[in-house]
């Protein structure tokens, strides 16, 4: 009888268990970590919030690109899968590789530039971020000289595929872009750069 | 001591009229049709029958019956390859699989008995998936279990209307066959005349013969007919395999084609999706690229190329990704026939789903790749891989992205052959400008002390020691020495002097 009642309350803690696990959330929470202390001690939580947009500015040496692959690596050392939208087509994977970062599991999506259009590429990051199927996806795309108007629709976009596909969005942006409606803004010109050497 | 091993249970699959089931799983159904070979009917759909067509009259003959009756011309091979077609997808019921032309499939049924601890009950178990992956395939099966292919294969084929034929075990097979026709058992012509001429009728007959009365007339072929008659075939089944990739199409002729809507066009792919992945399955494969050609009316066609992220052979994980493909898709002319082609193939071990796996994940994957290959392009998609190469900008190259397994192309045989990948090179910029951008050097007494880049005068902060690149003499040469400068106000830049002509160039930056 004893045996039976014990066997009756592993089987309902299973069930409770497995229950659990199916009713866990497609949108992943918490943030991820990009491995650089100088970053992280920067934002809040110590990482890059999930399902959310975040924006790294800089100038065009600041050491934002080797952030944003420092956190790509974390996000492929958790077992999913990363990607990099190159809207200026000028991301160079052998220094990611140098980073750490597994090049079979980065997709990198380069829309071209011939024409300069804004569009594709942040219509391409928002189909990733909304597809769930990422972990990470870091967009480099010029925003520089497009009309506030017209980029804020876009980035609300951007932003609510992120909270669909609970994915961290890494915006990389310049000096001079619009601002973005980011959970967490960044300034890698106000890092010494001294501290994010390692990064290169 | 082994113990003593019978013939081996079989089970054989006969598709009849397979010419004609040929050609109306590939369209819509249709009316009065036959099917016809050097101008006589061989056979004939349902609605031709009842009008009078008979199999055997001429074509002629066979217009008077029936105006409207629509021949099509006897295909060999097209037929042939509809059997290799259902060969590939019941591999996924059976260990062996053999063909049996003209019309049937045998199985290797002696791994039934392990799904089921009664053998009988098993092989009804196994009967009932063959007839459905027969459906599923298009075709309309008849089929018998029994020992050894020649029995099996008898009673499939002369087993009247019953679609299901099981002899349950060593006798039975004798028992079952008795009743049949010599014709059943697939004799040399000439012992099926000297049979009939000596009063020999049926297969019991046969077996009532002396073992040696046919192994002293016809030899070895004579003895195997007789034991065939008394229901043991010992032969084994001689393995099917497939050499080419499946492929499957779809007459819409006399349906409305594709024009403003993608559905009509996605129902059908669907179908041949279905087919494509039963026969990839039977084989173990998974499709990484699919191609689906759309023929259009009166001539021309429309290519979709499918890439999927990881080998396949989920139908429903294609779906999404066509549609996406098919919703974006302008054609100039309505679609008449669909054709579904695997190009690259991969093997895909069985695997088991863990508790928290998310399958939606890969087809999200998918759907997502499809939409930008669409938009934007394949070659706009891609994974990098490290070349071999000292020229910066051939360090890399690119690769298509595939999540969960290795591409295959050109056919079953050819395997990937794997690559030592380059060690990463440390000290690579994260942004690389291609072509690289002019700058020139500003100094006082040899000293470099700043530079001009884009128009800006910036103070060279410091300045790494060089690297040199140089090679590749036999096509482009290239000699250079590049140095990590630290710049004012803009940060670390990564030039390089050409040493062909002494120019300075900004290659990239590190980010």
């Amino acid at each position: 009888m004893g045996t039976a009642t014990r066997q009756q309350e592993i089987l309902e803690e299973l069930r409770r268990q497995i229950h659990r696990m199916e009713r866990r959330p497609a949108r992943r929470e918490g943030v991820l970590a990009c491995g650089l202390p100088e970053v992280e001690a920067r934002l809040p939580g110590g990482g890059f919030p999930r399902g959310c947009l975040s924006s790294l500015r800089g100038g065009p040496a600041s050491g934002k690109t080797g952030v944003a692959l420092s956190a790509l690596r974390q996000a492929q050392a958790e077992g999913g899968l990363a990607a990099f939208v190159d809207g200026r087509g000028e991301f160079y994977p052998p220094a990611a590789l140098s980073l750490g970062v597994d090049l079979a599991r980065l997709l990198i999506v380069r829309p071209g530039t011939a024409r300069g259009e804004l569009l594709p590429g942040l219509w391409a990051a928002e189909v990733l971020l909304g597809s769930g199927a990422f972990r990470a996806v870091a967009i480099d795309v010029p925003l520089r000289g497009v009309p506030a108007a017209r980029a804020e629709p876009i980035l609300r976009r951007l932003r609510a595929a992120a909270e669909k596909g609970g994915a961290a969005a890494l915006l990389l942006s310049g000096p001079g872009d619009p601002a973005i409606p980011a959970a967490v803004r960044i300034d890698l010109d106000a890092v010494r750069l001294a501290e994010i050497d390692h990064v290169a | 001591m082994s113990p003593e091993r019978g013939p081996p249970r079989t089970l054989a699959v006969v598709l009849p009229d397979l010419p004609l089931q040929r050609v109306l799983r590939a369209r819509p159904p249709a009316g009065a049709l036959a099917v016809v070979a050097e101008g006589l009917v061989r056979h004939a759909t349902a609605p031709a029958l009842a009008v009078g067509v008979r199999p055997g009259d001429s074509l002629v003959q066979a217009r008077a019956a029936c105006a409207d009756l629509e021949a099509v011309p006897l295909d060999a091979v097209a037929d042939r390859a509809a059997l290799r077609a259902l060969a590939e997808a019941l591999l996924a019921l059976a260990p062996v699989v053999e063909l049996a032309p003209p019309d049937a499939v045998l199985l290797d049924a002696a791994g039934a008995c392990l799904s089921g601890s009664d053998p009988e009950e098993a092989e009804r178990v196994l009967a009932g998936r063959v007839l459905a992956c027969c459906v599923d395939m298009g075709f309309r099966g008849r089929l018998a279990v029994a020992d050894g292919k020649g029995v099996a294969l008898a009673l499939a084929r002369h087993a009247g209307r019953e679609r299901t034929r099981v002899a349950p075990g060593p006798g039975e097979g004798a028992r079952a066959l008795a009743p049949l026709p010599l014709a059943a058992l697939d004799l040399p012509a000439e012992m099926a005349r000297w049979l009939s001429a000596v009063g020999v009728g049926d297969a019991g007959a046969l077996a009532a013969l002396p073992a040696e009365t046919l192994a002293h007339r016809f030899g070895a072929v004579g003895a195997a007919a007789g034991r065939l008659a008394r229901g043991s075939d010992p032969r084994p089944l001689v393995p099917f395999v497939s050499e080419t990739f499946p492929r499957e199409r779809w007459d819409l002729e006399g349906e409305v084609g594709l024009l403003e809507s993608a559905e009509p066009v996605l129902f059908a792919a669907k179908r041949l999706a279905d087919r494509v992945a039963a026969r990839l399955v039977g084989r173990g494969l998974g499709a990484s690229r699919l191609r689906l050609t759309l023929l259009l009316d009166p001539r021309g066609e429309e290519r979709v190329d499918l890439p999927l992220s990881r080998p396949s052979a989920d139908a429903a994980a294609w779906l999404g990704p066509l549609r996406e493909r098919l919703a974006g898709l302008r054609l100039p002319a309505p679609v008449r026939a669909l054709d579904l082609a695997v190009v690259e193939a991969a093997e895909v071990p069985a695997e088991q789903l863990a508790v928290g796996d998310r399958p939606e994940v890969a087809r999200a994957l998918d759907v997502a790749l499809s939409r930008l290959a669409a938009r934007l392009g394949e070659r706009s998609l891609f994974a990098a891989e490290a070349a071999d190469r000292h020229r910066p900008e051939a360090a890399y190259r690119a690769t298509p992205f595939r999540h969960g397994g290795t591409g295959r192309a050109g056919g079953a045989g050819a395997q990937p052959q794997p690559q030592p990948a380059p060690e990463a090179q440390p000290g690579r910029p994260t942004r690389l400008f291609d072509p690289p951008r002019p700058i020139v050097a500003l100094g006082e007494g040899g000293r470099l002390t700043s530079l001009r880049v884009e128009g800006t005068v910036r103070a060279v902060l410091a300045l790494s020691v060089p690297e040199r690149l140089a090679g590749e003499w036999w096509n482009e040469p290239f000699d250079r020495d590049y140095y990590r400068a630290r710049l004012e106000g803009l940060g670390e830049a990564w030039i390089f002097r050409d040493g062909r002509d002494g120019r300075l160039w900004l290659h990239g930056l590190f980010d």
